[in-house]
C-alpha cells in the first residue's frame, strides 16, 4: 500500500490528483483515534481514504491520510469525487464526531437519540466499568478486598479516573481516559 | 423476517427474527426438517402453535422492531407467541454483551421462554427444542 | 482431548456424536487451583470464581507455615459463553476440557449458570 499525507484543506484537491493518476476506484475511508498512541503526530484524527486503480487489480492500493483535531474536527466532503463515499463518512461522523462541510449529515447506523462517539478512545464502554468482573479477585478470595492493587480489566478505567472520580475535580483530560482503559494492574493516582 | 411451516404440516408454525449468524444455524434445523417458507398467514386457527425464533444479536436501534414482530405475531394468533432465544447475543447479548449499541438479551424486550446457548448453537438444539414445542400441552 | 473424526454428518451435529465436537466445557475440579486466569481471560466475562485459602496440614515437622486456595464456586453462565475456549488453553493446570455434549436449553437465563456439579461432565 503506497502512503500518502496532505493537510486538510487539501483533503479534495489530493483525492481529484489520485483519481486522475488512476486510482478511480473507492474503497473505504475511516478514521482512528491517534490519542495516547507512541509515534503517533499528536492527539488527532487520522481520517484514511483507501483507493485502487481498476486498471491493474493486482497492484498496491493508494491509502490518503490527513490529520484533524480532537476538538472540533472538520473536512470536506467527497462525496462529489465518489458518491459512495457518503455513507463512509456518515459512519466516521457518527463515531468519531467529524463535521463534512458539504457531507450528508445524517446518521447511519446509530439512533437518532444515542448520545456520544463511539469510536473514540476515551469513550468508556459504560457495561465494563459498571458490571464487576469476575477477575478482580485475587486467588484465594471470595470477595475483593477494595484495599489491595487489583486487577482491571481492560475497556474499564480506573474508577479514579472514570466513574467514581470525586465530583469536585474537573473531569480527566481525554488521554487519560484513553490510557487508564487498558487493563492490568491498577495504578495507583497521587491526588 | 420469515415465516416458516417448520414441519411442512401445520403442526407447528416458526416466525424466525433473523438478526445475524445464527439464523444461518436455523436454516440448517429447517432444512433438515423439511420446513416451508410461506408468506404471512392472514389468519390462524385458535390452537395453532406459533414460536418465534430470535435468531442473533438484537441492537438498540432494531430493538423496536424486534417488540412490533412479536405483538403483530400476538395479534394473529390472539395469544402471545412461544419466545425462544437462540444463541449466546439473543440470550445475553454474547459476546457483545457490551456494546453500546446491542440490547442485552432479548428478554430485556420481551418473556422469553426458552435460551438456548451457543455461539452458535448446533442446529440439532433449536431443532430438539421445537420437537418438544410441538408436543408439549 | 479426544480425538476421532471431525466435521459435521448429515444432521448438522456428527460432530457431537463421534467424540470430536466442542459442545461444552467441562471443570476437572481437582485440578482447579483457583489461580483465576480463566476468569480474567474470558472475553464474555462469564466464569465466577470464588475461592479462600487454608493451611496445608500435613507437612514435615519444623516446615515454615505454608497455604493453599480452595475452591469453593466455581460458575459459567452459558447464556453469555462464546465457547471459544479460550479458558481451556489458558488453564494453566488443564482444569478445563471441551465437552463433545451441546448445552441444554433452558427455560430461564438462571438455569444456564452451571456450578461446580453440573459443569463435571457426563
Amino acid at each position: 500500500m503506497t502512503g500518502v499525507r496532505c493537510a486538510p484543506e487539501d483533503w479534495v484537491g489530493t483525492t481529484r490528483d489520485a483519481v486522475a493518476r488512476g486510482y478511480g476506484f473507492f474503497e473505504w475511508l475511516g478514521a482512528v483515534d491517534e490519542i495516547g498512541r507512541a509515534g503517533a503526530p499528536g492527539d488527532v484524527l487520522r481520517v484514511v481514504l483507501v483507493l485502487r486503480d481498476p486498471a491493474s487489480p493486482g497492484a498496491p492500493t493508494l491509502r490518503l491520510t490527513t490529520e484533524l483535531p480532537r476538538d472540533g474536527p472538520r473536512l470536506d466532503s467527497l462525496g462529489h469525487v465518489f458518491a459512495g463515499a457518503r455513507w463512509h463518512e456518515r459512519e466516521v461522523a457518527e463515531m468519531f464526531g467529524v463535521v463534512f462541510v458539504g457531507g450528508d449529515p445524517r446518521r447511519l447506523l446509530l439512533g437518532a437519540e444515542f448520545e456520544g462517539t463511539p469510536m473514540r478512545k476515551d469513550e468508556v464502554l459504560a457495561a465494563r466499568a459498571a458490571t464487576p468482573w469476575p477477575g478482580a479477585k485475587e486467588p484465594g478470595e471470595t470477595a475483593a478486598s477494595p484495599s489491595r492493587r487489583r486487577m482491571a480489566p481492560p475497556g474499564a478505567p480506573d474508577p479514579t479516573v472514570w466513574g467514581d472520580r470525586d465530583p469536585a475535580d474537573s473531569p480527566a483530560p481525554a488521554e487519560e481516559v484513553a490510557a487508564s482503559a487498558v487493563g492490568g494492574r491498577a495504578r495507583r493516582r497521587r491526588p | 423476517m420469515r415465516w416458516l411451516d417448520w414441519y411442512g404440516d401445520g403442526s407447528l408454525h416458526v416466525l424466525e427474527i433473523g438478526l445475524a449468524c445464527c439464523s444461518l444455524e436455523l436454516d440448517a434445523a429447517a432444512h433438515a426438517a423439511s420446513a416451508a417458507a410461506t408468506s404471512l398467514p392472514g389468519t390462524l386457527p385458535p390452537d395453532a402453535r406459533v414460536v418465534v425464533v430470535v435468531s442473533g444479536t438484537v441492537t438498540d436501534r432494531l430493538a423496536p422492531s424486534v417488540v412490533a414482530m412479536v405483538d403483530a405475531c400476538a395479534t394473529l394468533t390472539g395469544a402471545a407467541p412461544v419466545v425462544v432465544a437462540l444463541g449466546a447475543c439473543a440470550s445475553s447479548g454474547g459476546p457483545y454483551w457490551d456494546s453500546y449499541a446491542v440490547t442485552k438479551g432479548v428478554d430485556a424486550l420481551l418473556e422469553v421462554d426458552v435460551y438456548v446457548p451457543g455461539c452458535p448453537p448446533p442446529p440439532a438444539a433449536l431443532a430438539a427444542v421445537l420437537d418438544e414445542l410441538r408436543v408439549a400441552a | 482431548m479426544t480425538a476421532g473424526p471431525a466435521g459435521p454428518g448429515p444432521g448438522g451435529t456428527g460432530a457431537a456424536e463421534t467424540g470430536a465436537g466442542h459442545g461444552s466445557i467441562r471443570l476437572v475440579e481437582e485440578r482447579c487451583t483457583s489461580c483465576m486466569v480463566c476468569a480474567r481471560e474470558c472475553p464474555s466475562w462469564c466464569i465466577t470464581i470464588d475461592s479462600h485459602t487454608e493451611p496445608v496440614t500435613d507437612l514435615p515437622a519444623g516446615s515454615r507455615e505454608r497455604t493453599q486456595n480452595v475452591l469453593d464456586r466455581f460458575e459459567i453462565d452459558w447464556s453469555l459463553c462464546m465457547y471459544c475456549g479460550i479458558c481451556v488453553d489458558e488453564c494453566p493446570f488443564d482444569a478445563l476440557a471441551w465437552e463433545p455434549g451441546h448445552t441444554d436449553a433452558a427455560v430461564s437465563a438462571v438455569v444456564l449458570q452451571h456450578g461446580i456439579e453440573e459443569l463435571r461432565g457426563r
